[in-house]
Protein backbone atom coordinates (compact mmCIF):
# COMPACT_ATOMS: atom_id res chain seq x y z
CA UNK A 1 0.00 0.00 0.00
CA UNK A 2 2.54 2.28 0.80
CA UNK A 3 5.26 3.78 -2.30
CA UNK A 4 8.80 4.15 -2.52
CA UNK A 5 10.51 7.07 -0.58
CA UNK A 6 10.60 10.36 -2.98
CA UNK A 7 12.23 13.15 -1.37
CA UNK A 8 10.86 15.55 -4.39
CA UNK A 9 7.52 15.24 -2.12
CA UNK A 10 8.60 16.85 0.89
CA UNK A 11 9.48 19.70 -1.20
CA UNK A 12 5.89 19.64 -2.52
CA UNK A 13 4.23 19.35 0.83
CA UNK A 14 5.89 22.26 2.67
CA UNK A 15 4.22 24.90 1.07
CA UNK A 16 1.02 23.04 1.84
CA UNK A 17 1.91 22.99 5.49
CA UNK A 18 2.66 26.59 5.73
CA UNK A 19 -0.73 27.30 4.01
CA UNK A 20 -2.35 25.94 7.67
CA UNK A 21 0.45 27.10 9.56
CA UNK A 22 -1.81 30.29 10.40
CA UNK A 23 -4.14 27.62 12.50
CA UNK A 24 -1.52 26.90 13.99
CA UNK A 25 -0.04 30.37 15.72
CA UNK A 26 -4.00 31.25 16.33
CA UNK A 27 -3.93 27.89 18.73
CA UNK A 28 -0.43 29.25 20.17
CA UNK A 29 -1.22 32.78 20.37
CA UNK A 30 -4.65 32.53 22.07
CA UNK A 31 -3.19 29.65 24.48
CA UNK A 32 -0.58 32.01 25.35
CA UNK A 33 -2.37 35.14 25.97
CA UNK A 34 -4.83 33.03 28.14
CA UNK A 35 -2.21 31.28 29.65
CA UNK A 36 0.04 34.46 30.52
CA UNK A 37 -3.71 35.50 32.43
CA UNK A 38 -4.93 32.24 34.26
CA UNK A 39 -1.22 31.62 35.30
CA UNK A 40 -0.89 35.41 36.73
CA UNK A 41 -4.13 35.13 38.44
CA UNK A 42 -3.05 31.74 39.96
CA UNK A 43 -0.18 32.88 41.31
CA UNK A 44 -1.22 35.42 42.82
CA UNK A 45 -3.25 33.89 45.91
CA UNK A 46 0.49 31.33 46.34
CA UNK A 47 2.52 34.97 46.41
CA UNK A 48 0.30 36.40 49.04
CA UNK A 49 -0.93 33.32 50.84
CA UNK A 50 -4.40 34.14 50.67
CA UNK A 51 -6.17 30.95 52.46
CA UNK A 52 -9.04 29.24 50.49
CA UNK A 53 -7.81 30.63 47.30
CA UNK A 54 -4.83 29.29 47.43
CA UNK A 55 -5.67 25.69 47.60
CA UNK A 56 -7.67 26.28 44.98
CA UNK A 57 -4.50 27.39 42.93
CA UNK A 58 -2.95 24.30 43.97
CA UNK A 59 -5.50 21.72 42.98
CA UNK A 60 -5.61 23.94 39.32
CA UNK A 61 -1.73 23.37 38.56
CA UNK A 62 -1.92 20.04 39.29
CA UNK A 63 -4.58 18.66 37.73
CA UNK A 64 -2.83 20.75 34.59
CA UNK A 65 0.32 19.84 35.43
CA UNK A 66 -0.75 16.06 36.59
CA UNK A 67 -2.82 14.81 33.37
CA UNK A 68 -1.43 14.88 29.77
CA UNK A 69 -2.83 17.16 27.55
CA UNK A 70 -4.82 14.82 25.47
CA UNK A 71 -6.93 13.64 28.26
CA UNK A 72 -7.63 17.46 28.58
CA UNK A 73 -8.46 18.26 25.32
CA UNK A 74 -11.00 15.40 25.28
CA UNK A 75 -12.03 16.31 28.71
CA UNK A 76 -13.56 19.65 27.79
CA UNK A 77 -14.36 19.13 24.65
CA UNK A 78 -16.88 16.25 25.86
CA UNK A 79 -17.46 17.93 29.46
CA UNK A 80 -17.86 21.71 28.95
CA UNK A 81 -20.69 21.78 27.26
CA UNK A 82 -22.12 19.52 29.90
CA UNK A 83 -21.07 21.53 32.70
CA UNK A 84 -21.90 25.02 31.01
CA UNK A 85 -25.60 23.19 30.11
CA UNK A 86 -26.40 22.88 33.87
CA UNK A 87 -26.17 26.69 34.16
CA UNK A 88 -28.28 27.44 31.60
CA UNK A 89 -25.44 28.61 28.77
CA UNK A 90 -25.23 27.00 25.54
CA UNK A 91 -22.36 26.37 23.94
CA UNK A 92 -22.73 23.30 22.00
CA UNK A 93 -22.51 25.34 18.82
CA UNK A 94 -19.43 26.88 19.44
CA UNK A 95 -16.32 26.15 17.02
CA UNK A 96 -14.11 23.48 17.87
CA UNK A 97 -11.57 25.84 17.84
CA UNK A 98 -12.50 27.66 20.79
CA UNK A 99 -12.44 24.41 23.03
CA UNK A 100 -9.14 23.68 22.17
CA UNK A 101 -7.07 27.34 22.52
CA UNK A 102 -9.24 27.24 25.92
CA UNK A 103 -7.55 24.00 26.90
CA UNK A 104 -4.24 24.92 25.61
CA UNK A 105 -4.41 28.16 27.51
CA UNK A 106 -5.60 26.23 30.67
CA UNK A 107 -2.67 24.01 30.11
CA UNK A 108 -0.36 26.65 29.65
CA UNK A 109 -1.54 28.68 32.64
CA UNK A 110 -0.32 25.83 35.10
CA UNK A 111 3.18 26.26 33.89
CA UNK A 112 3.06 30.20 33.85
CA UNK A 113 1.66 29.84 37.16
CA UNK A 114 4.36 27.64 38.34
CA UNK A 115 7.19 30.11 35.97
CA UNK A 116 6.09 33.49 38.11
CA UNK A 117 6.48 31.62 41.23
CA UNK A 118 9.59 30.81 40.22
CA UNK A 119 10.90 33.77 39.24
CA UNK A 120 8.69 36.45 41.90
CA UNK A 121 10.89 33.45 44.64
CA UNK A 122 13.95 33.90 43.34
CA UNK A 123 13.99 38.11 43.50
CA UNK A 124 15.97 39.17 46.90
CA UNK A 125 14.02 39.59 49.43
CA UNK A 126 15.91 42.81 50.40
CA UNK A 127 14.64 44.52 47.52
CA UNK A 128 11.24 44.21 48.28
CA UNK A 129 12.88 45.50 51.92
CA UNK A 130 14.50 48.46 50.44
CA UNK A 131 10.88 49.62 48.01
CA UNK A 132 9.05 49.73 51.90
CA UNK A 133 11.82 51.58 53.23
CA UNK A 134 11.74 54.32 51.22
CA UNK A 135 7.85 54.19 51.43
CA UNK A 136 7.02 52.51 48.52
CA UNK A 137 3.37 50.32 49.24
CA UNK A 138 2.94 46.41 48.49
CA UNK A 139 1.73 47.78 44.55
CA UNK A 140 4.79 49.75 43.91
CA UNK A 141 6.98 47.85 45.08
CA UNK A 142 5.71 44.74 42.87
CA UNK A 143 5.34 46.59 39.72
CA UNK A 144 8.33 48.66 40.18
CA UNK A 145 10.83 46.66 41.71
CA UNK A 146 9.93 43.25 41.73
CA UNK A 147 8.80 42.32 38.39
CA UNK A 148 11.13 44.11 36.25
CA UNK A 149 13.81 41.50 37.80
CA UNK A 150 11.52 38.54 38.12
CA UNK A 151 10.21 38.79 33.79
CA UNK A 152 14.08 38.98 33.18
CA UNK A 153 14.62 35.58 35.06
CA UNK A 154 11.08 34.47 33.92
CA UNK A 155 11.84 34.83 30.43
CA UNK A 156 14.08 31.58 29.60
CA UNK A 157 11.67 29.50 31.34
CA UNK A 158 8.38 31.20 29.30
CA UNK A 159 10.75 30.15 25.81
CA UNK A 160 10.27 26.65 26.86
CA UNK A 161 6.85 26.78 27.93
CA UNK A 162 6.13 28.39 24.48
CA UNK A 163 8.23 25.71 22.52
CA UNK A 164 6.37 23.23 24.51
CA UNK A 165 3.26 24.57 23.73
CA UNK A 166 4.20 25.20 19.97
CA UNK A 167 4.92 21.09 19.65
CA UNK A 168 2.02 20.62 21.86
CA UNK A 169 -0.24 21.88 19.33
CA UNK A 170 0.16 19.22 17.01
CA UNK A 171 -2.36 17.46 19.41
CA UNK A 172 -5.16 19.58 18.33
CA UNK A 173 -6.10 17.25 15.19
CA UNK A 174 -7.16 14.71 17.55
CA UNK A 175 -10.47 17.16 17.82
CA UNK A 176 -10.83 17.60 13.99
CA UNK A 177 -8.93 20.78 13.87
CA UNK A 178 -7.16 21.63 10.40
CA UNK A 179 -3.94 22.64 11.66
CA UNK A 180 -0.80 21.32 10.04
CA UNK A 181 -0.63 17.98 11.62
CA UNK A 182 -4.17 17.26 10.31
CA UNK A 183 -3.02 18.78 6.99
CA UNK A 184 -0.27 16.66 7.33
CA UNK A 185 -2.43 13.52 7.65
CA UNK A 186 -4.71 14.19 5.10
CA UNK A 187 -2.15 15.38 2.81
CA UNK A 188 -0.48 11.63 3.41
CA UNK A 189 -3.67 9.73 2.99
CA UNK A 190 -4.30 11.05 -0.18
CA UNK A 191 -0.68 10.55 -1.70
CA UNK A 192 -0.24 7.70 -0.12
CA UNK A 193 3.48 9.21 1.05
CA UNK A 194 3.34 9.04 4.87
CA UNK A 195 6.86 9.61 5.52
CA UNK A 196 7.50 12.41 3.34
CA UNK A 197 4.32 13.94 4.44
CA UNK A 198 5.73 13.51 8.23
CA UNK A 199 9.27 14.61 7.21
CA UNK A 200 8.11 17.74 5.85
CA UNK A 201 5.68 18.52 8.60
CA UNK A 202 9.02 18.07 11.36
CA UNK A 203 10.82 20.29 8.96
CA UNK A 204 8.56 22.96 9.01
CA UNK A 205 8.00 22.17 13.12
CA UNK A 206 11.63 22.58 13.41
CA UNK A 207 11.96 26.20 11.80
CA UNK A 208 9.42 27.72 13.16
CA UNK A 209 10.63 26.43 16.74
CA UNK A 210 13.99 27.65 15.69
CA UNK A 211 12.60 31.03 14.70
CA UNK A 212 10.56 31.62 18.11
CA UNK A 213 13.53 30.33 20.08
CA UNK A 214 15.99 32.78 18.02
CA UNK A 215 13.13 35.96 18.48
CA UNK A 216 13.13 35.33 22.46
CA UNK A 217 16.51 35.16 23.15
CA UNK A 218 16.69 38.80 21.35
CA UNK A 219 14.08 39.83 23.96
CA UNK A 220 15.98 38.42 26.71
CA UNK A 221 18.98 40.13 25.55
CA UNK A 222 17.42 43.40 25.26
CA UNK A 223 15.54 42.54 28.47
CA UNK A 224 19.19 42.08 30.18
CA UNK A 225 21.04 45.25 29.08
CA UNK A 226 21.01 46.81 32.71
CA UNK A 227 23.22 43.76 33.84
CA UNK A 228 25.37 44.05 30.46
CA UNK A 229 26.04 47.63 30.72
CA UNK A 230 27.22 47.28 34.22
CA UNK A 231 30.13 44.87 33.19
CA UNK A 232 30.79 46.96 29.95
CA UNK A 233 31.70 49.86 32.26
CA UNK A 234 33.10 47.48 34.57
CA UNK A 235 35.77 46.38 31.51
CA UNK A 236 36.13 50.04 30.64
CA UNK A 237 37.52 50.84 34.09
CA UNK A 238 39.43 48.16 34.35
CA UNK A 239 40.91 48.68 30.22
CA UNK A 240 44.03 49.65 32.25
CA UNK A 241 44.71 46.16 33.59
CA UNK A 242 43.31 44.60 30.46
CA UNK A 243 45.46 41.28 30.71
CA UNK A 244 44.19 41.22 34.44
CA UNK A 245 41.05 41.47 33.70
CA UNK A 246 40.92 38.72 30.79
CA UNK A 247 42.62 36.22 32.97
CA UNK A 248 39.88 36.39 35.47
CA UNK A 249 36.84 36.52 33.19
CA UNK A 250 38.53 33.32 31.07
CA UNK A 251 38.71 31.65 34.76
CA UNK A 252 34.85 32.63 35.36
CA UNK A 253 33.30 32.70 32.58
CA UNK A 254 30.16 34.69 32.63
CA UNK A 255 28.24 33.50 29.78
CA UNK A 256 24.65 32.28 31.41
CA UNK A 257 23.57 29.25 31.50
CA UNK A 258 20.05 28.76 30.01
CA UNK A 259 17.92 25.73 31.41
CA UNK A 260 17.36 23.77 28.37
CA UNK A 261 18.38 25.95 25.29
CA UNK A 262 17.70 24.98 22.19
CA UNK A 263 21.00 24.55 20.25
CA UNK A 264 22.21 23.43 23.93
CA UNK B 1 -26.32 12.54 28.94
CA UNK B 2 -25.52 13.46 32.29
CA UNK B 3 -22.29 12.55 34.95
CA UNK B 4 -23.10 9.24 36.22
CA UNK B 5 -20.64 8.31 39.07
CA UNK B 6 -21.32 5.02 38.75
CA UNK B 7 -20.35 4.88 35.32
CA UNK B 8 -16.98 6.87 36.51
CA UNK B 9 -16.60 3.85 38.31
CA UNK B 10 -17.20 1.29 35.65
CA UNK B 11 -14.64 3.17 33.67
CA UNK B 12 -12.19 3.13 36.23
CA UNK B 13 -12.14 -0.50 37.36
CA UNK B 14 -11.95 -1.23 33.48
CA UNK B 15 -8.92 1.36 32.80
CA UNK B 16 -7.22 -0.42 35.64
CA UNK B 17 -6.17 -4.06 33.34
CA UNK B 18 -4.46 -1.95 31.05
CA UNK B 19 -2.22 0.65 33.42
CA UNK B 20 0.62 -1.90 32.82
CA UNK B 21 0.58 -1.35 29.36
CA UNK B 22 1.00 2.75 30.33
CA UNK B 23 3.42 1.80 33.10
CA UNK B 24 5.27 -0.64 30.43
CA UNK B 25 6.20 1.97 27.67
CA UNK B 26 6.74 4.62 30.22
CA UNK B 27 9.09 2.83 32.12
CA UNK B 28 10.61 1.47 28.44
CA UNK B 29 11.24 4.81 26.86
CA UNK B 30 13.13 5.96 30.01
CA UNK B 31 15.41 3.47 30.38
CA UNK B 32 16.39 3.57 26.65
CA UNK B 33 15.90 6.96 26.62
CA UNK B 34 18.79 7.44 29.69
CA UNK B 35 20.97 5.08 28.12
CA UNK B 36 20.99 6.85 24.50
CA UNK B 37 20.90 10.60 26.52
CA UNK B 38 23.91 9.37 28.38
CA UNK B 39 25.88 8.36 25.35
CA UNK B 40 24.96 11.39 23.97
CA UNK B 41 25.62 13.63 26.56
CA UNK B 42 29.43 12.01 27.41
CA UNK B 43 29.56 12.51 23.32
CA UNK B 44 28.73 15.98 23.16
CA UNK B 45 30.82 16.92 26.40
CA UNK B 46 34.20 15.03 25.56
CA UNK B 47 33.58 16.50 21.72
CA UNK B 48 33.98 13.55 20.36
CA UNK B 49 35.05 14.67 16.66
CA UNK B 50 33.04 12.85 14.31
CA UNK B 51 29.95 11.95 16.67
CA UNK B 52 29.52 15.27 18.10
CA UNK B 53 28.09 17.59 15.46
CA UNK B 54 26.21 14.15 14.89
CA UNK B 55 24.55 14.26 18.71
CA UNK B 56 24.08 18.24 18.49
CA UNK B 57 21.91 17.84 15.64
CA UNK B 58 20.12 14.97 16.98
CA UNK B 59 19.45 16.87 20.08
CA UNK B 60 18.12 19.74 18.27
CA UNK B 61 15.92 17.94 15.66
CA UNK B 62 14.25 15.62 18.92
CA UNK B 63 13.86 18.66 20.46
CA UNK B 64 12.26 21.18 17.10
CA UNK B 65 9.63 18.73 16.52
CA UNK B 66 6.56 17.31 18.45
CA UNK B 67 6.87 13.97 19.16
CA UNK B 68 3.98 13.11 17.15
CA UNK B 69 6.16 13.21 14.08
CA UNK B 70 8.65 11.15 15.16
CA UNK B 71 6.00 8.44 16.55
CA UNK B 72 4.51 8.76 12.72
CA UNK B 73 7.81 9.03 10.79
CA UNK B 74 9.29 5.59 12.95
CA UNK B 75 5.82 3.70 12.33
CA UNK B 76 5.10 4.45 8.66
CA UNK B 77 9.19 5.18 7.73
CA UNK B 78 10.57 2.11 9.93
CA UNK B 79 8.78 -0.59 8.03
CA UNK B 80 9.83 0.62 4.23
CA UNK B 81 13.43 0.44 5.33
CA UNK B 82 13.82 -2.49 7.05
CA UNK B 83 11.88 -4.25 3.82
CA UNK B 84 14.17 -2.34 1.43
CA UNK B 85 17.12 -3.66 3.69
CA UNK B 86 15.21 -7.30 4.00
CA UNK B 87 15.05 -7.64 0.29
CA UNK B 88 18.48 -6.85 -0.25
CA UNK B 89 20.09 -8.95 2.03
CA UNK B 90 17.73 -11.97 1.25
CA UNK B 91 16.64 -12.35 5.39
CA UNK B 92 12.98 -14.04 5.48
CA UNK B 93 11.69 -10.93 7.45
CA UNK B 94 8.57 -9.31 6.87
CA UNK B 95 7.80 -5.77 8.91
CA UNK B 96 4.48 -6.35 9.48
CA UNK B 97 5.83 -9.38 11.55
CA UNK B 98 6.45 -6.27 14.26
CA UNK B 99 4.46 -5.94 17.05
CA UNK B 100 2.42 -2.36 17.10
CA UNK B 101 3.45 -1.69 20.79
CA UNK B 102 7.42 -2.08 19.42
CA UNK B 103 7.40 0.86 17.28
CA UNK B 104 5.61 2.97 20.14
CA UNK B 105 8.85 1.91 22.31
CA UNK B 106 11.39 3.19 19.30
CA UNK B 107 9.64 5.75 18.72
CA UNK B 108 9.53 7.14 22.44
CA UNK B 109 13.34 5.77 23.46
CA UNK B 110 14.27 7.93 20.32
CA UNK B 111 12.31 11.50 21.70
CA UNK B 112 13.20 10.28 25.70
CA UNK B 113 16.80 10.30 24.06
CA UNK B 114 17.54 13.67 22.86
CA UNK B 115 15.66 15.42 26.07
CA UNK B 116 17.39 12.88 28.60
CA UNK B 117 20.59 13.69 27.25
CA UNK B 118 20.16 17.43 28.23
CA UNK B 119 18.87 16.14 31.85
CA UNK B 120 22.57 14.19 31.47
CA UNK B 121 24.42 17.10 30.38
CA UNK B 122 23.12 20.25 33.38
CA UNK B 123 23.77 16.96 35.91
CA UNK B 124 27.37 16.24 34.50
CA UNK B 125 27.63 20.32 34.40
CA UNK B 126 26.61 20.88 37.79
CA UNK B 127 29.66 18.64 39.13
CA UNK B 128 32.64 20.22 40.02
CA UNK B 129 35.28 20.68 37.71
CA UNK B 130 37.79 19.77 40.83
CA UNK B 131 36.14 16.32 41.33
CA UNK B 132 37.38 15.40 38.19
CA UNK B 133 41.00 16.72 38.51
CA UNK B 134 40.64 15.80 42.28
CA UNK B 135 40.38 11.92 40.84
CA UNK B 136 42.69 11.74 38.59
CA UNK B 137 45.36 13.25 41.07
CA UNK B 138 44.97 10.49 43.21
CA UNK B 139 45.84 8.21 40.17
CA UNK B 140 41.87 6.76 39.24
CA UNK B 141 41.29 7.16 35.16
CA UNK B 142 38.59 8.92 33.38
CA UNK B 143 36.85 5.75 33.28
CA UNK B 144 37.37 5.51 36.93
CA UNK B 145 36.25 9.09 38.09
CA UNK B 146 33.33 9.48 35.82
CA UNK B 147 31.97 6.39 37.67
CA UNK B 148 32.42 6.16 41.19
CA UNK B 149 32.70 10.47 41.68
CA UNK B 150 31.34 12.49 38.90
CA UNK B 151 27.87 10.24 38.07
CA UNK B 152 26.85 9.63 41.28
CA UNK B 153 26.94 13.31 42.21
CA UNK B 154 25.56 14.64 38.55
CA UNK B 155 22.69 12.08 39.31
CA UNK B 156 22.14 13.75 42.52
CA UNK B 157 22.12 17.40 40.83
CA UNK B 158 19.62 15.84 38.07
CA UNK B 159 17.02 14.20 39.77
CA UNK B 160 13.90 16.39 39.77
CA UNK B 161 14.91 16.63 36.18
CA UNK B 162 14.38 12.89 35.69
CA UNK B 163 11.26 12.71 37.44
CA UNK B 164 10.36 15.47 34.87
CA UNK B 165 11.33 13.41 32.20
CA UNK B 166 9.36 10.21 33.79
CA UNK B 167 6.17 12.44 34.00
CA UNK B 168 6.49 13.92 30.69
CA UNK B 169 6.95 10.37 28.93
CA UNK B 170 4.05 8.83 30.70
CA UNK B 171 2.18 11.92 29.68
CA UNK B 172 3.65 11.46 26.16
CA UNK B 173 2.28 7.47 26.24
CA UNK B 174 -0.97 8.89 25.30
CA UNK B 175 0.09 9.56 21.80
CA UNK B 176 0.65 5.68 21.13
CA UNK B 177 -3.31 5.50 20.64
CA UNK B 178 -2.29 6.53 17.31
CA UNK B 179 -0.52 3.29 16.34
CA UNK B 180 -3.25 1.70 17.92
CA UNK B 181 -1.78 0.23 21.09
CA UNK B 182 -4.51 -0.01 24.02
CA UNK B 183 -2.96 1.75 26.65
CA UNK B 184 -5.08 3.94 29.02
CA UNK B 185 -6.09 6.52 27.02
CA UNK B 186 -7.43 4.30 23.57
CA UNK B 187 -8.97 1.87 26.19
CA UNK B 188 -10.80 4.96 27.56
CA UNK B 189 -11.86 5.90 23.81
CA UNK B 190 -13.40 1.86 23.51
CA UNK B 191 -15.13 2.47 26.83
CA UNK B 192 -16.68 6.05 26.32
CA UNK B 193 -17.32 5.10 22.79
CA UNK B 194 -19.24 1.45 23.44
CA UNK B 195 -21.07 3.16 26.09
CA UNK B 196 -21.51 6.50 24.55
CA UNK B 197 -20.60 8.55 27.51
CA UNK B 198 -17.62 9.98 26.60
CA UNK B 199 -16.93 12.92 29.84
CA UNK B 200 -16.99 10.01 32.71
CA UNK B 201 -14.70 7.54 30.84
CA UNK B 202 -12.33 10.27 30.33
CA UNK B 203 -12.56 11.88 33.94
CA UNK B 204 -11.55 8.22 34.98
CA UNK B 205 -8.55 8.43 32.93
CA UNK B 206 -7.95 11.84 33.53
CA UNK B 207 -8.15 10.32 37.38
CA UNK B 208 -5.77 7.82 37.10
CA UNK B 209 -3.04 10.33 35.23
CA UNK B 210 -2.96 12.30 37.94
CA UNK B 211 -2.64 9.62 40.33
CA UNK B 212 0.13 7.93 38.35
CA UNK B 213 1.82 11.41 38.16
CA UNK B 214 1.54 12.04 42.34
CA UNK B 215 2.60 8.65 42.90
CA UNK B 216 5.96 9.55 40.26
CA UNK B 217 6.77 12.82 42.12
CA UNK B 218 5.70 11.25 45.88
CA UNK B 219 8.65 8.48 44.99
CA UNK B 220 11.43 11.01 43.00
CA UNK B 221 11.13 13.31 46.51
CA UNK B 222 12.13 9.82 48.57
CA UNK B 223 14.82 8.89 46.40
CA UNK B 224 16.22 12.68 46.40
CA UNK B 225 15.90 12.40 49.88
CA UNK B 226 17.81 9.19 50.30
CA UNK B 227 20.69 10.20 47.33
CA UNK B 228 21.42 14.26 49.00
CA UNK B 229 22.65 12.36 52.53
CA UNK B 230 25.97 12.91 51.78
CA UNK B 231 25.33 16.56 51.43
CA UNK B 232 24.16 17.57 54.56
CA UNK B 233 26.43 20.21 55.40
CA UNK B 234 27.61 20.73 59.12
CA UNK B 235 29.92 18.69 61.14
CA UNK B 236 29.13 15.18 61.72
Amino acid sequence: MEQSFEIGYVFQFIPKLISTLGTTLTIVAGAVFLGLAAGFLAALPRLYRVPVLQRVSQLYVSFFRGTPILIQLFLFYFGLPEVLKQIGIDVSKAPVLFFVILTYGLHTGAAVCEMIRAAVGSVDRGQVEAAYAVGMNGYRAFTRIVFPQAIAIALPIFSNVLLALTKETSLAFSLGIMEMTGKAQSLSTLTQHFVEAYLSLALVYLAVCFLLEKLLLGVEWRLLRHERQESETRAWFRSWKKIKWRRYSSEFPLERKEAGSYEA
Amino acid sequence: MKLDPSFIWTAFTQLLSVIPTTLLITAVSVACGLIIGTAVALIRTFRVPVLAPIAAGYVTFIRGTPMLTHLLLIYFGLPIALDALAAQFGWGFRSASIPMIAFAFIAFSITAGGYASEVVRSGLLAVNRGQMEAAHSVGMTTAQALRRIVIPQAFAASLPNISNLVVGMLHASTLAFTVSVVEVTAKAQIVASTNWKFFDAYLAAALIYWGLTLLVERASGLVERRINVYDRGGVA
